[in-house]
């Protein structure tokens, strides 16, 4: 349902990303690893859309409706409402519009996109409080401005808790286990293992192998000075966290 | 002295045709004293020049360069008196409406004040409302009282012309102890197709000792290609321990002029609690003037202006601390789009025995048009040595990340980008705890803001 084929990346004239090849289907889990500066938040903030990146080799197809299509020429509101999510490594803080209307936005600019009904103000309340509950949060947020005095941790269970509202077909989760307590990565993980089924795939970004306990991968990839060095199975992540990443150099 | 311009000279000439016909209404001693004050210092004075200091990013003289008429009779179909009530008057208890500078009865509801709090009879007790002329043949002491704090060989220009061809006014008076709950409704609606008309409309409110009242000042024109020059003046008093909520709301047509005034004295323990909106007319100039001259009186002045196409709107305010233990804040948010410029000056003086005083001001404009401009000018001048006073001004964009992220959840570009601006433009809107007078001024707000979509 989604494969990169021969992807080249620079930002302000720096090539970042240098020929990545991966392919992932329906129902999969795919983690990518790799030491700091190898790419992979450039990876996810390229599949999302983010202007800051200048694609210059490659392509990113992703099926809807049967039909593959390249995402790199969408904006980026296009590719999220065809079922593209990024969990951010860094969410935004938006002082002055509340999470209720943000995500009240988002989800009926999804609505609007698939030909259905915006839902009714109240019963997106109750939908969104399901949610929240979900990601262990506490309702006050709903009203609070987006990611505005929120902990660290809260600001990730945040991006699940969207990534729940949205229901994607393909997310990017990028460092979603980055600062997070022992708890808060329970609550996250649980949260993305409910979100898991046969239809959907993810993409799971870390720098650790600790995510990996509970989010169980399909498959591992590390990536290194822009490229995917090595692909296996989950047994990867326990390797590279007892290595470290330099024997995969000599390769 | 008048600048020797040929649109000055226009206006200095017709001055006279305007005043003329008012003389003949043998107005009372006070109002004729009035005028006369007014005529003699604009005379002095004339229109304003970008070489006056407080003039300096605002140019009027296009507002000198028409003929205008003084309150044109009023057209509005029934369709339109309609429009008006159901569109400015429905959440407001007393309605005081006036077309083209003149009471409009039919659409005024003076006298159904329901009781205040303890209060008992119809209308209110202890709430007053009543036309400034018989104001001034009944309590003429009341009024001197007021305007002998402002020295009229010193009063600016657009306060002068306003005393000079003064027609209608509102006295509001709240007696001692009065909590009145309502909402008083004060609405200008201009609406002359075909002529130029000027009104110079003045308020009175006073509030007695430990009293409250709400005020809302509404000024709109009815039809965009209408031109025409507003210079309304609202005088203030608050005595001991008194509470006013005062809101002006203003969305004239793109081709008026607003130059308005609003001068606030305020005695030990008051409270202002001002809000300013300017969404619109060619130029709008709004100069909002405190003075607190009673220790522990608090003002709060909120302001919001929001611009689009050529318009132009300058807020200048100036708050004068004159005692110890007084505060004051100011928040003044600005949306410009396409070529729209604005100004804010904030004034704010401490004077040598004013110790213990804490102001605050902050200014934040968010530029979204590529060819909009932004002048802002704090000037404290602080003489007393034991005072917290801060101030800051913030001009910038939206912010790309926060656009982005929105994006990235499904909302495209231009919804993210209303957004963002409502999230600015609410930050102050939430500080009106009232929620008749927050609807209000959003929804005259509202059509500047949807602009952005265009």
């Amino acid at each position: 349902m989604f494969e990169i084929k021969n992807l080249h990346a620079k930002i302000n004239d720096t090539e970042i990303l240098r020929g990545i090849n991966l392919k992932i289907n329906a129902g999969e889990v795919h983690a990518i690893m790799g030491p700091n500066g190898s790419g992979k938040s450039t990876l996810a903030k390229i599949i999302a859309g983010h202007p800051d990146y200048e694609v210059t080799e490659g392509e990113i197809l992703y099926e809807v409706n049967f039909k593959k299509i390249n995402i790199l020429e969408l904006e980026p509101e296009e590719r999220a409402q065809d079922g593209i999510f990024l969990a951010f490594q860094y969410p935004v803080e938006i002082p002055g519009v509340s999470m209720s209307s943000f995500l009240r936005a988002s989800f009926n600019a999804l609505c609007r996109h698939q030909g259905a009904e915006e839902m009714d103000p109240l019963d997106f309340d109750v939908f969104l409080r399901k949610k929240m509950k979900l990601l262990e949060m506490d309702e006050k947020f709903i009203n609070r401005p987006v990611n505005v005095d929120f902990s660290g941790g809260e600001k990730k269970r945040n991006e699940i808790m969207q990534m729940a509202v949205l229901n994607p077909r393909f997310a990017v989760l990028d460092e979603t286990d980055s600062g997070l307590d022992i708890d808060s990565m329970r609550i996250v993980a649980d949260g993305v293992n409910k979100l898991r089924d046969k239809n959907n795939a993810m993409l799971v970004i870390t720098h650790y192998q600790r995510l990996l306990n509970y989010v169980v991968p399909d498959f591992v990839h590390i990536l290194m000075d822009g490229r995917i060095v090595k692909s296996s199975g989950k047994e990867l992540a326990l390797e590279v966290e007892g290595k470290g990443y330099d024997w995969l150099i000599k390769k | 002295m008048i600048a020797n311009t040929g649109k000055n000279s226009l206006f200095m000439e017709q001055l006279d045709a305007l005043a003329g016909p008012l003389k003949k209404e043998k107005p009372s001693d006070w109002v004729a004293q009035l005028r006369e004050e007014g005529l003699t210092r604009f005379r002095e004075l004339g229109i304003p020049t970008v070489k006056d200091e407080e003039w300096k990013y605002t140019n009027v003289s296009a507002l000198a360069g028409h003929r205008y008429a003084l309150a044109a009779k009023s057209a509005l179909s029934p369709a339109q008196r309609k429009d008006i009530l159901a569109r400015y008057c429905g959440k407001a208890d007393v309605n005081i409406v006036f077309v083209n500078g003149a009471l409009d009865k039919e659409l005024s509801n003076f006298g159904k004040i329901p009781p205040p709090l303890g209060g008992e009879s119809l209308p209110a007790a202890g709430v007053e409302i009543s036309m400034l002329r018989d104001a001034l043949l009944k309590d003429a002491a009341a009024l001197k009282e007021i305007w002998a704090h402002y020295d009229p060989q010193k009063d600016p220009a657009f306060v002068a012309l306003n005393k000079a061809l003064t027609q209608e006014g509102i006295y509001i008076h709240v007696s001692d102890k009065i909590i009145a709950n309502q909402l008083i409704h004060i609405l200008h609606v201009t609406h002359a197709d075909g002529e130029a008309i000027a009104t110079f409309p003045h308020t009175v409110i006073r509030l007695g000792k430990s009293s409250e009242a709400s005020v809302l000042e509404t000024h709109v024109g009815l039809n965009d290609e209408n031109i025409y020059l507003a210079d309304p003046l609202t005088d203030v008093l608050l005595e001991e321990n008194a509470t006013l909520h005062y809101s002006k709301a203003q969305k004239e047509s793109l081709k008026a002029y607003h130059v308005g005034t609003t001068r606030v004295w305020q005695r030990r323990d008051s409270t202002f609690n001002g809000f300013s909106l300017a969404a619109g007319a060619s130029i709008t100039r709004n100069d909002l003037d405190i003075v607190i001259n009673g220790e522990g009186a608090a003002a709060f002045l909120n302001g919001l202006y929001s611009v689009y196409k050529d318009q132009h709107v300058d807020n200048h305010t100036s708050v004068d601390h004159r005692v110890p233990n007084a505060t004051s804040n100011q928040l003044y948010k600005g949306v410009l789009n396409d070529a729209a410029r604005a100004v804010f000056s904030g004034k704010i003086f401490v004077q040598p025995i004013a110790q213990q005083t804490n102001s605050y001001q902050l200014n934040k404009n968010l530029l979204l048009g590529k060819g909009c401009r932004v002048d802002t000018k704090p000037q404290l001048e602080i003489f007393a040595d034991d005072v917290k006073c801060t101030h800051g001004a913030t001009i910038g964009q939206l912010n790309e990340d926060e656009i982005f992220y929105l994006q990235a959840r499904g909302v495209p570009r231009k919804i993210a980008t209303r957004l963002l601006t409502q999230g600015f433009v609410d930050d102050v809107l939430n500080r009106l705890t009232r929620g008749s007078v927050r609807e209000q001024v959003a929804r005259l707000v509202a059509p500047s803001l949807a602009a952005l979509e265009g």
